[in-house]
């Protein structure tokens, strides 16, 4: 039995080769980039979910109530995290974390490691086994380091790591350390990355030293495992009296501003649960967790793979005409609906297996075209995990369930006599049909639109003038031995008597996103006339605003001799509008008891942070002998190529160990839209394969249509239609079809694109163009599909048609 | 030979035709003994195919009785019905209704598989049906590669595999040429004699004369028998 079902299924698929064939071609292609996107899903929503104690790791941070309204703060204190452990029930273990880059020297070697400072408890809470060396106590002494496995391959080759000694560049000191723990490499998908892990108490003075006691600096992270018996919320609600004791100034100072408080008070510590982190957003207001774009991407897998689905069924329902006489036969030779209804699933479980054996090549093959895309590293060990494979496979099933046995319900549920008689009455059945190839073109002109308001929002965010000049500048981080300004003067030596090399500058953050991925955020807040005051701060070097093209709309720039400015500061008109002087260039500023700053210059504000975000307050400091992390150097506008290589030889003579990281700044913006250029890539190729797809079943159906009506097509023309007219007749209704899936696509469409274009501080103006753009996008395809098939049917001779009827 | 096979006892049939009700059948009284060769004669339009396909069972008169073998077939379930169809009657159509995917052999064996014959069993009967029939030669080929005799030929066979005791057949001979149809003419008559009852509707007064009973219809009624 199951093998004459075998057999006929084979045959019939075989019979049949376009439609087997566009069906395959369809799921083959669905099933492929599913995978892949469920992959990469899993993959980001898998983040930090490998820690033992995982769900009872939180990171301690503040909301903070201030003028700009509410601001998430993790940053937080030295004495902070003993103090919370100390005066409140339920802290478990906590540690403080601050992560950094560091220059690691093993004899001749010198590498650029990124390092983790934390407490002890640091490796009870995190599973981060140790495989080699002290289990129990990594990292207690403060001259012992902890490196992970990749690391020590880096470092020593496969020497023995453990007991051999290395240095650490700490404030400009080399600093020894024991090696006492080799850590095992953990996976992709963990927000903590570190290659060796050091006693919080280990780093140099700046960091560590000068802060110890205080609580008005605030340099790290602080991470805690909450007792069992506790709830985060209960927690948060006893941290009221800690908040009040230990930010007795601040609350204070927030109430002489005015400030409105938050649920009653100004600053509420909370906790957010570690594996949330990934997903969280502390630059606008209260943090917000948000799973969006993992839960995109599984939502357009499923869309394409509904929209490859709703082909299989329209052609299977179809082409049921074509066997109602085997239906009606088998009927009366006995079949019951059983039967009849397994048969059929047969062939569409044959056509599905099918197709998920190639889907599953497909994505194979694809898959490291698709890690470089997407800069992901997600793999299909990413499944190697039961659930997920139980519910990969339910999901595969039900969908071949639903998929293939509904048509198969449909075709056995026939009434034998009629089904004989070779007649089926269409009516209802093509509601069905038409509402599907609705919904498909729907999801394709809903995803067309989305990519083309992506498109022009990173467009207009990479074209954008910023304020600054992004095309001639090359930025790179001084990530050699030397001090930063020693290196920056012989820089400036090597790169003076070139022409095409216009000045030469630097800073203590980056513009944009250079090559080695780092950057920071300094804010600093002081009073000013009795009133609060925020600002971002920037330490510069001299020809900043030169180098940078920054527009100066008052007052001077920083001087030549850059010591006789220590005490000037050159603002932002934010920052200006911030103070509220007549006078703007009198202003005084009194950072801390010993120290006046003045006002020398306002420059026109410009966009030192992404384009999510306005521009904030800004104050630029010329101190000496601050730490500089990047050089800005101004090059020629023409032969950019040739002033890049100038600049790497440069530094190449003042660093010869450095690796050169340079990029122009235009390049830098760019790397800062990787998250919205992956967005579109993925709903741009979301869209690509739900417009073909959907075309595919609208191509079937335009076949099975024409050749359902040949003969009144023969008919129309023997009494005189046109060829036109017979096209028209057609066509239109599938074009009806593709115009009612636009009407219900484009409101939806330009909802959603509005709330994420809310994301934006700097966004573009929703046009209604674009919609409309992207339905005329489908509707010229959808006519293009059709025409060559309705077209050749209309030209046929007629009396052909009628002849085989 | 006097065991009554089915009887019908007034039985009709209406459909309605948008808000007419039009009557296909109407108060036919009839009993069919086992071993009569019966030919249905009628003009288009009379009713025969109507009436064939309500005593096989594909569809049901609206009114009236049916007795088959001694069960009520109007009172009866649709799974039952099939039951009591699927092992006691065989069709034979005009337009034979082989399926097209299938090969002679797997044509014949179709309805072994729906009675859940063992394979071992099903080889033997299709191999006797097609030595009988003489078309061993033919049985891996698809219905297109045969002519329509042959077509029709493997219709009977497959009629006959499930060993039914009624063969219902709708103008069997409707796409034949004479030859063809002689031949399986010949078929019937010879089957009739091995104790096979069967029902024929045929125009063909040639074809009605094999039988050993001809019932005219008209409108839906027996008119003359």
């Amino acid at each position: 039995m199951l093998k004459n079902y075998f057999k006929i299924a084979y045959r019939n698929l075989r019979k049949n080769k376009i439609f087997t064939s566009l069906n395959i071609i369809g799921l083959t292609a669905a099933f492929g980039v599913a995978i892949l996107l469920a992959m990469y899903a899993a993959y980001e929503l898998s983040y930090d979910r490998f820690h033992e104690h995982g769900d009872n790791l939180y990171m301690v941070y503040s909301e903070d109530s201030t003028p700009n309204g509410i601001e998430a703060n993790i940053t937080k204190s030295e004495p902070f995290a003993a103090a919370l452990r100390d005066e409140l029930t339920g802290v478990k273990k906590i540690t403080r974390y601050r992560g950094s880059g560091d220059l690691l020297t093993y004899g001749d070697k010198q590498l650029q490691m990124s390092s983790a400072y934390v407490d002890p408890d640091f490796f009870d809470m995190f599973s981060f086994p140790i495989i080699e060396g002290d289990r129990e106590n990594p990292i207690t002494s403060e001259s012992d380091i902890a490196i992970t496995e990749f690391a020590s391959k880096r470092i020593f080759g496969d020497e023995n790591a453990v007991g051999k000694t290395v240095t650490l560049l700490l404030d400009e000191k080399e600093v020894p350390f024991k090696v006492s723990a080799i850590i095992e490499d953990f996976p992709e998908t963990s927000s903590l990355g570190f290659d060796i892990i050091l006693n919080f108490k280990s780093q140099g003075y700046h960091a560590y030293e000068r802060t110890i006691g205080r609580w008005d600096i605030e340099n790290h992270e602080i991470y805690m495992e909450l007792a069992d018996a506790m709830t985060p919320a209960q927690f948060e609600k006893s941290t009221k009296d800690f908040t009040e004791l230990h930010y007795k100034q601040e609350i204070q100072d927030a109430k002489r501003d005015g400030v409105q408080p938050h649920n009653g008070v100004y600053r509420q510590i909370k906790l957010l649960s570690f594996s949330d982190i990934r997903f969280a957003n502390f630059s606008q207001g209260p943090v917000n967790v948000n799973r969006t774009m993992p839960y995109l991407v599984l939502g357009i897998a499923i869309l394409i793979l509904f929209i490859a689905s709703v082909n299989f069924i329209n052609m299977s329902i179809a082409k049921s005409d074509r066997r109602l006489r085997e239906i009606g036969m088998r009927k009366t030779l006995g079949a019951n609906k059983r039967q009849l209804f397994f048969q059929f699933w047969g062939e569409s479980i044959l056509v599905f297996v099918t197709s998920i054996g190639l889907g599953v090549l497909l994505a194979l093959f694809l898959l490291p075209h698709f890690q470089l895309l997407f800069r992901t590293k997600a793999t299909f060990e990413i499944f190697l995990n039961p659930s997920l494979i139980l519910l990969l496979i339910s999901g595969i099933i039900v969908i071949t369930l639903v998929a293939g046995g509904y048509p198969a319900v449909l075709m056995s549920r026939l009434k034998t006599l009629q089904s004989l008689k070779g007649k089926l009455d269409s009516n209802g059945k093509n509601y069905l049909r038409n509402g599907l190839m609705i919904l498909q073109f729907g999801i394709a002109i809903l995803l067309i639109g989305a990519t083309l308001v992506l498109q022009n929002q990173i467009e207009f965010m990479r074209t954008k003038d910023l304020g600054f000049n992004k095309d001639q500048v090359i930025a790179f981080p001084l990530n050699g031995k030397r001090n930063d300004q020693q290196a920056l003067r012989l820089l400036r030596d090597a790169l003076k008597s070139k022409p095409n090399i216009l000045s030469v500058s630097a800073s203590n953050n980056i513009l944009g996103l250079g090559k080695d991925g780092s950057r920071s955020t300094s804010v600093l807040g002081f009073d000013y006339k009795n009133r609060g005051i925020e600002t971002h701060m920037l330490v510069v070097d001299a020809d900043f605003t030169e180098t940078l093209d920054l527009n100066l709309v008052k007052g001077r720039s920083f001087k030549k001799n850059l010591a006789s400015d220590s005490l000037s500061v050159i603002i932002n008109e934010s920052m200006a509008k911030q103070l509220n002087e007549e006078e703007i260039l009198s202003a005084k500023l009194n950072l801390d008891d010993s120290k006046q700053f003045s006002v020398v210059g306002v420059v026109k504000d410009f966009n030192f942070q992404d384009l999510d975000r306005n521009i904030a307050p800004l104050t630029l400091f010329a101190l000496p002998n601050w730490n500089l992390r990047n050089v800005y150097v101004k090059v020629a506008p023409h032969n950019l190529e040739e002033s890049y290589i100038t600049v790497k030889e440069a530094w190449a003579s003042v660093e010869p160990n450095a690796e050169f990281e340079g990029s122009f700044l235009d390049e830098n913006i760019e790397r800062t839209l990787r998250n919205e250029r992956n967005m579109m890539t993925m709903i741009g190729s979301g869209s690509i394969l739900a417009i073909t797809l959907s075309c595919i079943g609208l191509f079937a159906m335009s076949l099975l249509i024409v050749a359902q009506r040949r003969k009144e097509i023969g008919v129309r023309k023997i009494v005189g239609a046109s060829v036109m007219a017979i096209t028209v007749l057609l066509t239109k209704d599938f074009l009806k079809l593709v115009s009612i899936a636009f009407l219900i696509a484009t409101p939806i469409s330009w909802w959603l694109m509005s709330k994420w274009l809310q994301n934006y501080a700097y966004s573009i103006d929703l046009n209604i163009l674009l919609f409309i753009l992207a339905g005329g996008i489908a509707l010229l395809i959808a006519i293009v599909t059709i025409a060559g098939k309705t077209i050749s049917a209309a030209i046929a001779n007629p009396v052909k048609s009628l002849r085989s009827e | 030979m006097t065991n009554i096979l089915l009887s019908l006892n007034e039985a009709s049939r209406t459909v309605n035709s948008g808000s007419n009700k039009v009557t296909i059948l109407d108060d036919i009284n009839l009993q069919v003994k086992e071993g009569e060769f019966i030919s249905l004669m009628g003009p288009s339009g009379s009713g025969k195919s109507t009436l064939l396909n309500c005593i096989g069972m594909l569809d049901s008169f609206t009114g009236g009785g049916y007795t088959f073998l001694g069960e009520p077939v109007h009172s009866m379930k649709e799974k039952n019905r099939s039951k009591l169809y699927k092992e006691y009657i065989g069709f034979v159509f005009q337009a034979y209704h082989l399926i097209d995917e299938l090969t002679v052999w797997e044509n014949i064996e179709t309805p072994l598989l729906y009675k859940n014959i063992k394979s071992s069993e099903r080889k033997a009967l299709v191999a006797d049906m097609l030595d009988r029939f003489n078309i061993v030669g033919k049985k891996d080929l698809f219905p297109i590669q045969l002519s329509g005799g042959q077509q029709q030929l493997v219709g009977v066979a497959r009629a006959l595999i499930g060993k039914p005791r009624l063969i219902l057949a709708d103008e069997p001979t409707g796409n034949l040429n004479s030859k063809q149809s002689t031949e399986i003419m010949e078929l019937f008559s010879q089957l009739n004699k091995e104790g096979v009852t069967i029902i024929q509707a045929t125009h063909s007064e040639k074809n009605a004369s094999y039988g050993s009973r001809i019932i005219n219809l008209l409108d839906g009624k027996i008119v003359d028998e």
